[in-house]
């Protein structure tokens, strides 16, 4: 076995500029129309928006491509997503998942944190999402994310309506009671991402 | 029929409340949780906690900057070389009478068709919308697609390619039940001019019924079909002999039985009606611990060869060009996808298999490369996944993690 030479030969296919940044600036410049609503950076300050500030990249542009291809629906989403290319939706998701999370300023109260901490390792949100909860791939970050986002979202799996990869999210979330939504998102909200 | 289940449930409603009338009403019940995901039903107990997931490939695909080319290793002699890329979920391909390669997808909607003039690629997406196309095959100046609920046929499609059409049915209703796994389909032209294809377990380890966890060919005038061969848990690689015509096929194996157990399998049909184990018997010799209580292994058709647990070999195709050294002449090449349901990851390469004069088959490397650190999550950069012998005995191979596709060439 010897290393192989590899070529490039692709021809009339374009190519890219090497250097590995190269979609977080033009990321950035396609990100100005996303600010309005996911806020400067992607922290977004509407808490029913979501924050895209350090999701992971592969999550963003699976994100953006099931809202372009109608899987995910969202009136606010769909006029903007209907309209980017593959590779809009790799630059935008380079130059937020590049972006620093802005900590959540909401402070747990009470027995918040021990009884979301319960719900979340019972129910084996670590296993996909990461023990601390940032997620991976193409899992999102749920650490520090809008609680009113998340409890949307966890109702929505929970009632079918939320498009899923491949089944794992709807039927996590149809396995808890309807406090329980409520008791993870608050939890989930209040989390520092490390 | 509706107004009566209504009635029914009305009286029986009555039934309840008298009984327990004096009781106060029991809070809503939680309405019963969605299945799991296909990949995760099987596990036992002490598994719940387990960290191993599927990997999602790049749904836009990855471009050539991305890609960590230089780590791909051949034997001496062979070159490897990116061939296409911009083509996302590449998962099969099929190649015409004049040279178009066609590539098709496995989780999105689309078959390609890529053409080569003068060495300048252009990938053209011919056709949209389809449920799971996986399945793809050329013959005689038509393209036939799988569907994961049906075959279609779309005549002398390289004069057609800007406007293929709708195509034309040669059988339907492959998908009665929406399965929730493996409803991906492989294709293969038989040499008796028969379409053969898989209809997989629907779970990861179940009872298989009807049609599930087989092989089975399909005649495209009469749209007859007939099972060929059983207890095949999901295969998605099968290729003819060129000199017996046997079928060979790859076989994904369960999962959830541990990191060595059972092993995936390469598989020959040596004659109709033969039953491969699923879900009785794995690789051979191992029982199943469900299903395989009252049965022996001894009645079940074993592998041709055992590829290893969890490698997950995927395309397979029969050497038959002059380019490559003799002794690849007839050999088989294998993608392997790679393990996700192991601790320690094996796979994301291809293989060769050879047969001595007595059948017996031999694993040797191939294309490696891809597995960059079998602790890491993800551990490649890259998953092989279907094989295509191009006129001047090149292959390509695709890769529907990065949605490229490589060629391998070979010069003394």
């Amino acid at each position: 076995m010897k290393l192989a030479a590899v070529t490039l030969a692709i021809s009339g296919v374009s190519t890219v500029a090497s250097f590995a940044h190269a979609g977080v600036e033009e990321g950035r410049v396609k990100s100005q129309v996303c600010a309005a609503c996911h806020g400067v950076d992607g922290n977004s300050v509407i808490p029913t928006i979501p924050s895209l500030a350090g999701q992971p990249r592969q999550f963003i542009t699976q994100a953006l491509f099931m809202f372009r291809e109608g899987q995910r629906k969202n009136e606010q989403m769909a006029p903007f997503a209907d309209k980017l290319s593959n590779a809009d939706l790799n630059d935008l998701a380079q130059y937020f998942s590049a972006q620093k999370p802005t900590p959540p300023t909401r402070k747990p109260e009470g027995d918040t944190v021990a009884r979301g901490r319960a719900v979340t390792e019972k129910n084996n949100c670590v296993a996909c999402h990461t023990p601390t909860l940032v997620g991976q791939q193409h899992i999102p970050r749920l650490a520090g994310q809008h609680k009113p986002y998340l409890l949307e979202q966890l109702k929505a799996f929970k009632a079918s309506t939320r498009a899923d990869l491949d089944g794992t999210m709807t039927s996590a979330a149809q396995g808890l009671a309807v406090d329980e939504l409520e008791m993870v998102a608050e939890y989930l909200s209040t989390l520092v991402a490390p | 029929m509706q107004l009566q289940n209504t009635l029914r449930a009305a009286i029986l409603a009555g039934l309840a409340g008298a009984a327990f009338a004096q009781t106060p009403p029991a809070p809503t019940p939680a309405s019963p949780a969605a299945a799991p995901p296909a990949w995760k039903q099987g596990m036992s107990a002490d598994q719940e906690k387990s960290t191993l997931h599927p990997f999602a490939g790049h749904v836009t695909g990855r471009t050539a900057s991305e890609l960590k080319l230089n780590t791909i290793t051949v034997p001496a002699g062979f070159k490897v070389e990116l061939w296409a890329e911009g083509v996302p979920d590449a998962r099969s391909l099929a190649l015409g009478t004049n040279g178009t390669v066609f590539v098709s997808n496995r989780l999105q909607s689309n078959v390609y068709a890529i053409t080569d003039t003068g060495g300048k690629r252009d990938v053209k997406l011919i056709l949209k919308g389809m449920k799971s196309p996986n399945g793809i095959v050329f013959d005689k100046g038509t393209l036939y697609v799988a569907e994961r609920h049906r075959i279609t046929r779309y005549d002398d499609i390289e004069s057609n390619l800007a406007n293929p059409g709708a195509g034309k049915v040669v059988v339907d209703n492959l998908d009665p039940t929406n399965q929730p796994g493996h409803f991906w389909k492989y294709l293969a032209m038989g040499p008796d001019g028969m379409l053969y294809f898989n209809i997989g377990s629907p779970q990861n380890i179940t009872m298989p019924t009807y049609n599930e966890a087989s092989i089975l060919r399909v005649d495209i005038k009469t749209g007859k079909m007939e099972n060929y061969a059983q207890g095949v848990r999901n295969s998605v690689g099968m290729a003819f002999h060129p000199i017996s015509n046997q079928l060979w096929f790859t076989e994904h194996a369960r999962d959830w039985m541990g990191n060595d157990l059972p092993q995936d399998e390469l598989n020959v049909v040596k004659t109709k009606g033969q039953h491969f184990g699923f879900p009785f018997c794995h690789q051979g010799d191992v029982l199943d611990p469900v299903y395989g209580g009252n049965r022996s292994c001894s009645e079940f058709t074993p592998p041709a060869l055992n590829l290893g647990a969890h490698v997950a070999p995927v395309g397979m195709k029969f050497y038959t060009g002059t380019m490559f050294p003799k002794e690849y002449q007839n050999s088989m090449l294998i993608a392997q996808k790679g393990s996700w349901n192991r601790d320690i990851k094996q796979g994301y390469n291809v293989i060769r298999v050879t047969l001595d004069a007595s059948g017996n088959a031999t694993k040797h490397a191939f294309v490696d490369g891809f597995l960059e650190n079998d602790r890491a999550d993800p551990p490649m950069w890259g998953r092989p996944t279907d094989i295509l012998q191009l006129k001047d005995g090149s292959i390509l191979f695709s890769d529907d993690y990065n949605g490229v596709i490589y060629r391998v060439s070979y010069a003394r």
